[in-house]
Order: C-alpha cells, then sequence, then structure tokens
C-alpha cells in the first residue's frame, strides 16, 4: 500500500461513477423520459465530480505533511548536533530521509534511529489519513454528483464548465511560472544594484569580475572587480548579427525552394534532412565550432593575411548560423505554403515567370510569418550559451570586429554560475542582473518586431 | 501550315456550330488527363475574334478544366496532361517551342474568386504592365493604370486612394480591380472562371455590363453556372457535359432551341 496505489483506487472509484451515472442516465432514458444531454455525459460528469476533489486533497496532503514532518522531526536531532557550528539542516533531513528508505551509509548513530523510526511510523499515519480523506471525498461528493442526475439535469454544459476551468488552470501555471522567474530575477538583480550602482553596470565599458564585490565595498578599495555589461551585449549582438547573416539568406532560399520549385520527392528528403539540423544539440555545434570551423577560419586568415582569433566571433557566429537555418526554413516553408494558390494563380495567369510571382506575389504575402520566424530565430541566437563557450572564449572584449575572440552575455552567465559559489557575492549576483537585462532587451526587441509586423499588415491586407 | 487544309474537316460528336469565320483560337481533338482520369475528351471548337462565349454545363462538367487549357494554367497542375491542338493565330500553344510568358499575357484571366494582390490599388494594376516591360516611364504606367481603371468601370470609385489596399475594397469592387489588372498588359482574349459566383447581384451586374462593353475589342471566354447570365451577355454557348463538348451554337437558339436532349434538359434545370 502505498500513495501510488491511492490514485489508482480513487481513477478506479470515479470510473465507478461513470458507470453508475450513464446507467441511471440510460434508465431515465428508456423510461422514455427526454433527457437534456447524452448519457454519457451524466457518467463524465459524476466521475469528474468525483474524482477531481479527491485529487485535491490528494495531492494537498502529500505536499504538506512533507513540509510539516521535516519540522517536526528537527525535534529528534540531539542538542549538541542543533548548537555544532557545522549543522546544516539539509544535510540532517536527507539523513534521515535515507534511513526511512533503508540507505545506510556505514554506522547509524542511535538518534536517526529513533528519528527515522518515528518518520516512518508519521508517514503511515499520513498515508491512513490520505486514504481516508481522499477516499470518503470520491466516494461522498462523488454521490452528491450522483444524487444530481434527473432529466433536466445540464450535465453536457457542467462537464463543459469543468473542462474550460480545467483548461484555463494549465494555462494558469504556464503563466505563473513565467512571472515567478522573471520575479526570481528581478529580486536577485535588485541585490546586486544594491552592490553596483545600475549605471555602471549599464553603461561600463570593462567586465572584470574575478575579485569579490563584497571585499571592495567593505575595504573602500576602488576598481579592483568592475562589472560593465557593454562588452558582453556588444558580443552577443555581434556574434547574433554574423549568426543572421549566415541564416536568414540560407533559410529563406532554401524555404523558397522547397516549396516552390522542389518536387514530392526531393521535398520528402530534404525538409527531414534539413530538421535534423534542429535535432542536433548544440555542445556538438560547440565542439564543431571550437574543433572545425576556429582553425580552419584562422588557417584561412593567416592565408590571406589576415590576423583571426582562434576563438573568433566569426567561428561561433557562423556556426550558430548553421543552427538555426531549420527554425527559418521550416517556419518559413510553412507560411509560404499558406500562401493562397489564388495569389500565385493571379501572378501566372499574368504572364509573370515563376521567380517574378516568388519575389513579387509570395514572398511579400508571407513577409508577416516570414520576419516571425526571424525572430525566433533571433532568440534562439541571443540565447544561444554553448557554441559561444566553446568557440568565441570568455575573453570580454568590447570590439566589432568579427575576427576578435568575444564573449556573450549568456556565456558569461555560465561562468559565473558554474561550480562553487556564494550567493552573496556581487560576482553571482550580477549574473541575474545579466539575465534580467536580457530578458528586457528581448522582449523590446520581440515587441518592436511584432509592432513592423503589424504595420505592415495593415499596409497589405 | 499543313493542320491548316483540313482543320475544317473534323469528325465530332458535338452537335451545332464548332466552326468560325474569323477564327481567334481554334482547338482540334482536345483530351486533358488528372493522372488517370479523364476530364476532358475529345473537344473541338473555334473561338473568334471580338466574340463572347459562354461555357455552361453542370458542376465537374470540365469547362473549368477547358478554360484553363487555353492559356495553359493546367501547367501548375502537375499530375494534368493535355493532348490534342489548341492553336492561337494557327501557332500551337502547347509546341515546345512556345514561351508561356508572353502566351499568357496575350490571354488574360479572371478568376472564380477575386484575387486582387495584397498590395495597392495602383500596384496591383501597374503588376503586369512592369513584369512584362510595357511602359518606359512613370508617366506612361500611370496612364496604363487609369485607362485600365477606367476600361474596368472602377476609375470614379478609386481615382482617390489608388495608395490603398487593393484588398479593402468590397469583393464587386475587386474583381472589376482584377479584370483592370488583366486588360492592363493589353491582351487579345479574356479569359473568364465564374467572375460573378462570389457576388451580389449589384456586383454582378455591373461586371456583366462591364463584359459586354470589353466584348467590342477582346475575345471572352466565361464560364458560368448562371444561365440568365449566358443568354444575358453572351453571342455564342458551349454546353459541357461529363467532359464532353455536347452542344456549340447561337445563344439564342441554345437557350430557345436547344437540338440536344441534354443541353434541353439542362436549360430546363432537369439534370445540374
Amino acid at each position: 500500500m502505498n500513495e501510488y496505489s491511492l490514485l489508482i483506487i480513487l481513477l478506479l472509484i470515479s470510473t465507478l461513477w461513470f458507470y453508475f451515472g450513464n446507467k441511471t442516465a440510460l434508465s431515465l432514458k428508456k423510461k422514455q423520459l427526454k433527457l437534456n444531454s447524452l448519457p454519457h455525459y451524466y457518467g463524465i460528469y459524476v466521475a469528474l465530480y468525483s474524482f477531481i476533489p479527491a485529487l485535491f486533497s490528494y495531492l494537498l496532503i502529500l505536499v504538506f505533511d512533507g513540509i510539516l514532518f521535516s519540522n517536526l522531526i528537527i525535534e529528534f536531532v540531539p542538542k549538541e548536533i542543533l548548537n555544532s557550528p557545522d549543522f546544516n539542516k539539509i544535510i540532517v533531513l536527507a539523513q534521515i530521509d535515507n534511513a526511512v528508505r533503508g540507505i545506510y551509509f556505514g554506522e547509524q548513530p542511535d538518534w536517526v534511529t529513533i528519528a527515522s523510526n518515528q518518520m516512518i511510523e508519521w508517514n503511515y499515519h499520513s498515508l491512513i489519513l490520505n486514504f481516508f480523506c481522499s477516499i470518503s471525498l470520491a466516494l461522498g461528493i462523488g454521490y452528491l454528483g450522483f444524487k444530481n442526475i434527473n432529466e433536466e439535469f445540464r450535465s453536457r454544459n457542467s462537464v463543459e464548465k469543468i473542462i474550460i476551468s480545467l483548461l484555463g488552470l494549465s494555462s494558469i501555471i504556464a503563466i505563473l511560472t513565467t512571472i515567478g522567474i522573471v520575479f526570481s530575477v528581478i529580486f536577485e538583480s535588485l541585490r546586486f544594484f544594491a552592490i553596483i550602482p545600475a549605471s555602471e553596470f549599464l553603461f561600463g565599458l570593462i567586465w572584470n569580475p574575478q575579485f569579490e564585490g563584497a571585499e571592495r565595498a567593505g575595504s573602500g578599495q576602488e576598481g579592483l572587480a568592475t562589472y560593465g555589461s557593454v562588452p558582453l551585449f556588444v558580443g552577443t549582438f555581434l556574434i547574433s548579427l554574423i549568426a543572421l547573416c549566415v541564416s536568414v539568406p540560407i533559410g529563406l532560399f532554401s524555404a523558397v525552394y522547397l516549396s516552390e520549385y522542389a518536387n514530392k520527392k526531393e521535398r520528402s528528403i530534404f525538409k527531414p534532412l534539413l530538421e535534423i539540423l534542429a535535432g542536433i544539440p548544440t555542445v556538438v555545434y560547440g565542439f564543431f565550432a571550437a574543433l572545425t570551423v576556429a582553425p580552419l577560419m584562422r588557417n584561412g586568415g593567416s592565408l590571406i593575411g589576415l590576423d583571426v582569433a582562434s576563438e573568433s566571433a566569426l567561428a561561433a557566429g557562423f556556426v550558430m548560423g548553421i543552427m538555426i537555418i531549420p527554425f527559418i526554413s521550416s517556419l518559413s516553408d510553412d507560411v509560404i505554403n499558406a500562401v493562397p494558390q489564388s495569389l500565385r494563380d493571379a501572378g501566372y495567369g499574368l504572364g509573370s515567370t515563376k521567380n517574378e510571382v516568388i519575389t513579387n506575389v509570395i514572398i511579400p504575402a508571407a513577409l508577416p510569418g516570414i520576419i516571425a520566424s526571424i525572430i525566433l530565430a533571433v532568440s534562439r541566437a541571443i540565447g544561444e550559451t554553448m557554441i559561444v563557450v566553446m568557440a568565441a572564449g570568455l575573453a570580454a572584449n568590447l570590439s566589432f570586429n568579427p575576427l576578435d575572440a568575444v564573449t556573450t552575455v549568456t556565456a558569461q552567465i555560465v561562468t559565473i554560475l558554474v561550480g562553487d559559489q556564494e550567493f552573496e557575492s556581487a560576482k553571482t549576483l550580477s549574473a541575474f542582473a545579466l539575465a534580467l537585462t536580457l530578458i528586457v532587451i528581448t522582449l523590446i526587441l520581440n515587441f518592436y518586431a511584432l509592432h513592423v509586423v503589424k504595420k505592415y499588415r495593415e499596409q497589405y491586407e | 501550315m499543313v493542320i491548316n487544309s483540313n482543320i475544317n474537316n473534323v469528325k465530332t460528336k458535338t452537335i451545332g456550330e464548332i466552326f468560325s469565320k474569323d477564327p481567334k483560337i481554334i482547338c482540334r481533338h482536345v483530351d486533358v488527363f488528372y493522372g488517370d482520369k479523364q476530364a476532358i475528351k475529345d473537344v473541338s471548337i473555334d473561338i473568334s475574334s471580338r466574340e463572347i462565349i459562354s461555357f455552361i454545363g453542370p458542376s465537374g462538367c470540365g469547362k473549368s478544366t477547358f478554360l484553363r487549357c487555353l492559356n495553359r494554367m493546367n501547367d501548375t497542375i502537375d499530375t494534368c496532361k493535355v493532348k490534342g491542338t489548341i492553336l492561337l493565330d494557327k501557332d500551337d500553344i502547347y509546341d515546345e517551342k512556345i514561351d508561356v510568358v508572353p502566351l499568357r499575357a496575350k490571354i488574360g484571366m479572371v478568376f472564380q474568386k477575386p484575387n486582387p494582390f495584397p498590395k495597392s490599388i495602383y500596384e496591383n494594376v501597374a503588376y503586369g504592365p512592369r513584369i512584362h516591360g510595357l511602359s518606359s516611364s512613370k508617366e506612361e504606367l500611370d496612364f496604363i493604370v487609369e485607362n485600365s481603371l477606367k476600361d474596368s468601370g472602377l476609375w470614379q470609385e478609386v481615382k482617390d486612394r489608388l495608395n490603398s489596399p487593393g484588398t479593402g475594397l468590397s469583393g464587386g469592387q475587386q474583381q472589376r480591380l482584377c479584370i483592370a489588372r488583366a486588360i492592363a498588359v493589353s491582351p487579345e482574349i479574356i479569359l473568364m472562371d465564374e467572375p460573378c459566383s462570389a457576388l451580389d447581384p449589384i456586383a454582378t451586374a455591373k461586371i456583366e455590363e462591364l463584359i459586354n462593353q470589353l466584348g467590342k475589342n477582346y475575345s471572352i471566354v466565361i464560364v458560368t453556372h448562371s444561365m440568365q447570365q449566358a443568354a444575358r451577355i453572351s453571342q455564342r454557348t458551349a454546353y459541357f457535359h461529363l467532359g464532353e463538348l455536347i452542344e456549340v451554337g447561337e445563344t439564342k437558339k441554345i437557350f430557345t432551341r436547344p437540338k440536344d436532349k441534354q443541353t434541353e434538359a439542362y436549360i430546363s434545370g432537369r439534370i445540374g
């Protein structure tokens, strides 16, 4: 007997309620009564009515008993451990939890055995409570729903309402998660801006977070660590720009070829192959960039007398461009296919060549969708980390030269947060400030691009 | 030409007068296949200069398919194959040497649903002259656009808003815009595929009046579901049934004294 079997029992109960609801409705129908809805809606209604409250109580007890017990179990930890300087609540709880699951590392102290036995007992009680609450809810509320069944009851509308609220709940979960992420980033950033002035962060030209900000704030010493984010953003946009220069023409042209010129057989081969590009993990692109493309570019550069850094923005941007080709080509292909045949007919009917129809009719008509695909590609490029970390390096040079080594915002966030970090230092907190700025900039870009698309639409449709 | 000598010596099941004294288009033994399915069976007909001829018949009888053969619009459908001879001014339009681009400029087309480009009214009409290089200056292009819009009876309604989108016009106006767009490249023949089926009666009346006007300068082939429309605007009428051309003749005769039983049945509303 455990939590999972309880869930199965609840499902069984609601299935039974479905059966009874359905049967009652059918029997009403047999008595020549005119039912408001089809019989199975009555079954679904009773089943949902019994299952949803029971599920809520089940989840509620499951979540809260853990929190309650971990607070209570602390009582069983001996005083000397509680008061010792290296007491860590999380580690102690994990120790007890392991004992509960029967996992031991070496000799078990007595108090752990006692605590774990206590925990097992509590868990048992909680499970009993959960069984009792959930099953009685499933039966009780299910019965209330069952009582509702008569020929005038509008079960179809009620089921509709329950489904609508489930759908709404799902979208609210997605929205709440987004809001949660944004707020956690905002709060950590505020702590960062309490140490480092926002103006220095936003307009400073040197990024050099090696030294602890706290040390600097405490000692009054100036200028050891600097948090000027401009080089990072310049690097991000330089690399994204190179990526777009590669991916937009190639992606768009291949979309045009696929949708307008390729016959069915070519299309069925090329399109999946192109989409495989989207399935390659970015880390593979990363070492492709670092081990193949970057040396190739350095050697090629030295042949014609150019000094290309071994980790260059060009190599990273180029490979990133290859990576986002499928985004542009696949989406653009879809929107080009969605251009109505009647417009093509109109073009051909006037004696246009295929090329004229594509450039003068199809591309302008599909432009809003094409721009949308490019926006998506831009956000991918700006957020891309792995390729940059591996191929463009971590040197925060303020440079517009694509042959130099540069770094990006996301690559810096990774280097800052990798490994053991203390969460109080300005260095760690700067990652959140970078993330916040990146979110704001991408948002502005998206809004602006959508605005452009909208303006274009108003002009033409 | 070799074909010329025996061009009027045709064995055909079609009843009525398929020949014309002044033919613009000559079709002989035209078969059309979609894959294995034969959509048009052995159709032979002449289309005269400056005449309005309407194709009538029940849905799926092949009248639109046949219409689209005349400017090779069926080329855009992969599975479609055309056999037989179609001569435009005595040139075989399905000859390998024929370029489809000038052919379609010579034979304009208006479609069932108004399909203006998502561009301004001016750009819609200027599209054809631009791609065919019919004007050498902005003034000339303006002149062509103005004349085409005047010929399609739209000028008075849109002259103050040439730069607003063509898709913003009403359905009837859009269809007249499409006609203006077609005549802007000065075609010799205009094919119309049920041009009024998506329009209300008032817009339809305007288009019909326009077709009557245009008939003085162009050959017009119009596919229509409305027998009243065929009777009102066309000089000749051709009745299609299941891919065959059943009967051709003067519109008056077809509608008052049809010789074929099927034609009579369709016209009196018994099949269709």
